[in-house]
């Protein structure tokens, strides 16, 4: 599971240009949109690709994919119970 | 929009712009006492500025008529106008012309001269003519019914006319002295003076911005006691150009005691009291027809060298409203105006010039390829991580912008964008081809197909100007072409003065053919 968070956040760092965080800074609880990393909504659509590409997750509306990616925790949890590869 | 072309003037003072221009600085006139005008005997002498009927007369036409053709010749000579187009219009201003001849007919015969196929048309409002065909010519090309216009005015003295001033006690024997307070009359005066309008903009940029007519419906020869037509007239004016860009206004300034006392009190109704004032009569007398295009031109050539003209004939205040007028040359920056006029039968004319204004560069600076942007943003902004999002376009126009502000500051530290107002204009040659490129290589592989949104958005554009508008919080207008060359966007400046509200303008040429070859020239310009 710490494996899965910390390779997230190197994910999310990379695809999202986020050039000067490390992943220690990132916090596994603390939400990833607002105030948080401050990501905006072309963020969320980056991170629904990743999400496809490296889990083949593919949300079936915005609901679900809101609640899986509020969290690094939330998106692991979720990763781990849905991913098909 | 309606520009001025080219002005000439014929005067007993000289010919063209450049010789009146100075002659007037220096404080110059003919007015002299005649005991007759072109051969024909007064009854009594005037104090005239009268035109030498020998030099001027053209063999089968009236000195007036002669007159008219050679101020339209010298006009001509500099002006890119085709006088023989269908689109060119006559327009004859003048109060009494050859007086036993139809004005309409002289009319055709100068425009015929000149092979103008259209109906001249003749504007004959007293002494406002020179004001009113102005409009005139303003209102058929605003219209769009023609795209030039000729203008040209002209009275010539005879004993008929002076005679009839004379029998209203309004000439004075000595040379008259506008808004003075020994000034007792106005004195006869002779010039031909024709502009060239266009609605196709002018190197010189003088625009007429419109005016109005008013009439006092009052008395038919008198003016009003309480100046409500000339009150009307400049708050028209007023309403077209803001008091804090006038120069001057040029005024009527006959110099006899009620026309003068009657202005001072339209500029002090209309709360002008404070703006220069000048009256060319004292150099020229009362031209009549001529007045209105003559002290137009006059007043606005001189403007276009930074000066107001001297007043001749005034010394002290001779109005009940103090009117800001003086007998010296008074230097400006402002470069608009308006020019008024009253006359017989109540009318009261004014139209309002401005010279346009134009962008002028308050700094600029260059970045190109293997300029390190990432380096850059650590040295000068820091704490923007949007920045590393960007694409390399946006990365080179955010930054050249972030450059330029700084250079700008260097030298004004309280610089501001005015967020409501200023303009951006980007452009580019490859546009986002590089991007284009990018975001194909995400979609090409149909077992490996994730296309990406954020390399979706950076394929357009204008998305540079966005991500500068946000960092700015720029809300005017954005803009973004694509062109051949940075050249190209000139003509698209140029348009953008009197189009817009905005007073800065960011203009970014931002091109980036590929991640090696890259180069940004961004530009602030100011309007002035």
């Amino acid at each position: 599971m710490e494996d899965l968070k910390l390779e997230l956040k190197r994910q999310i760092i990379d695809v999202l240009n986020l050039e000067d965080l490390q992943p220690s800074d990132i916090d596994d609880a603390a939400p990833l949109f607002g105030e948080g990393l401050g990501l905006d909504s072309i963020d969320a659509l980056e991170l629904i690709m990743i999400m496809d590409k490296q889990y083949g997750i593919k949300f079936q509306n915005k609901e679900e994919s809101k609640a899986a990616l509020a969290s690094i925790d939330t998106m692991a949890a979720y990763i781990q119970e849905y991913r098909t590869k | 929009m309606v520009y001025l072309h080219t002005g000439y003037m014929i005067t007993p003072l000289g010919e063209g712009v450049a010789a009146n221009l100075k002659a007037v600085q220096d404080g110059e006139t003919r007015l002299c006492m005649h005991t007759d005008v072109h051969g024909e005997r007064l009854v009594e002498p005037v104090m005239a500025s009268l035109l030498d009927e020998e030099r001027y007369k053209i063999d089968g036409f009236s000195l007036f008529e002669s007159l008219c053709i050679h101020a339209i010749n010298g006009a001509k000579a500099s002006a890119t106008v085709n006088l023989q187009d269908e689109r060119c219009v006559f327009i004859l201003s003048s109060t009494k012309g050859d007086i036993w001849v139809s004005m309409a007919e002289s009319a055709k015969k100068i425009s015929s001269w000149f092979g103008n196929p259209n109906q001249p048309i003749v504007v004959s409002t007293a002494c406002t003519s020179g004001v009113s065909a102005q409009l005139t010519a303003w209102r058929l090309l605003e219209d769009g019914l023609y795209s030039s216009a000729v203008v040209v005015g002209c009275d010539v003295q005879s004993e008929f006319i002076v005679s009839g001033f004379q029998s209203f006690h309004a000439l004075s024997n000595a040379m008259c002295a506008p808004f003075d307070k020994g000034r007792d009359g106005l004195n006869a005066g002779e010039a031909a003076a024709c502009m060239i309008l266009s609605s196709r903009p002018s190197a010189a940029g003088w625009t007429l911005l419109g005016g109005s007519i008013h009439n006092d419906a009052n008395h038919i020869s008198g003016p009003s006691r309480t100046a409500e037509g000339s009150l009307r007239c400049l708050n028209d004016a007023l309403e077209r150009v803001p008091v804090s860009d006038l120069a001057v206004i040029s005024v009527h300034g006959t110099g006899t005691i009620y026309n003068d006392e009657m202005e001072s009190l339209a500029l002090h109704r209309a709360g002008v009291d404070n703006v220069p004032v000048t009256a060319l009569k004292g150099n020229y007398g009362h031209t009549m027809g001529a007045a209105g295009l003559l002290e137009t031109l006059l007043t606005l050539y001189a403007l276009e060298q930074g000066i107001v003209l001297p007043t001749k004939g005034y010394h002290q205040q001779g109005t009940t409203w103090p009117v800001a007028v003086s007998n010296q040359v008074r230097h400006t920056t402002q470069a608009a105006f308006i020019k008024l006029l009253s006359g017989f039968g109540g009318v009261n004319a004014a139209v309002a010039w401005t010279k346009q204004k134009t962008w002028q560069s308050v700094a600029e600076i260059t970045i190109e390829a293997p300029a390190d942007l990432t380096s850059l943003y650590r040295q000068t902004v820091g704490n923007y991580p949007k920045f590393f999002k960007m694409d390399l376009m946006s990365k080179l126009g955010f930054m050249g912008v972030e450059c330029l502000l700084g250079k700008v500051r260097e030298q004004e530290p309280s610089f501001t964008l005015d967020t409501e107002q200023a303009a951006l204009i980007v452009a580019s040659r490859s546009a986002s081809l590089k991007n284009d490129t990018d975001y194909q290589c995400t979609i090409r592989d149909k077992e490996n197909y994730f296309p990406s949104p954020s390399l979706f958005v950076y394929t357009l554009p204008n998305i540079v100007a966005g991500e500068i508008a946000i960092r700015h919080h720029l809300m005017g207008e954005t803009a973004c072409y694509v062109l051949p060359e940075e050249q190209a966007l000139e003509p698209v400046i140029h348009s953008f003065v009197s189009t817009t509200k905005a007073h800065q303008l960011l203009v970014a040429w931002v091109e980036c053919e590929t991640a090696e070859k890259y180069n940004a020239h961004i530009r602030l310009l100011i309007k002035k």
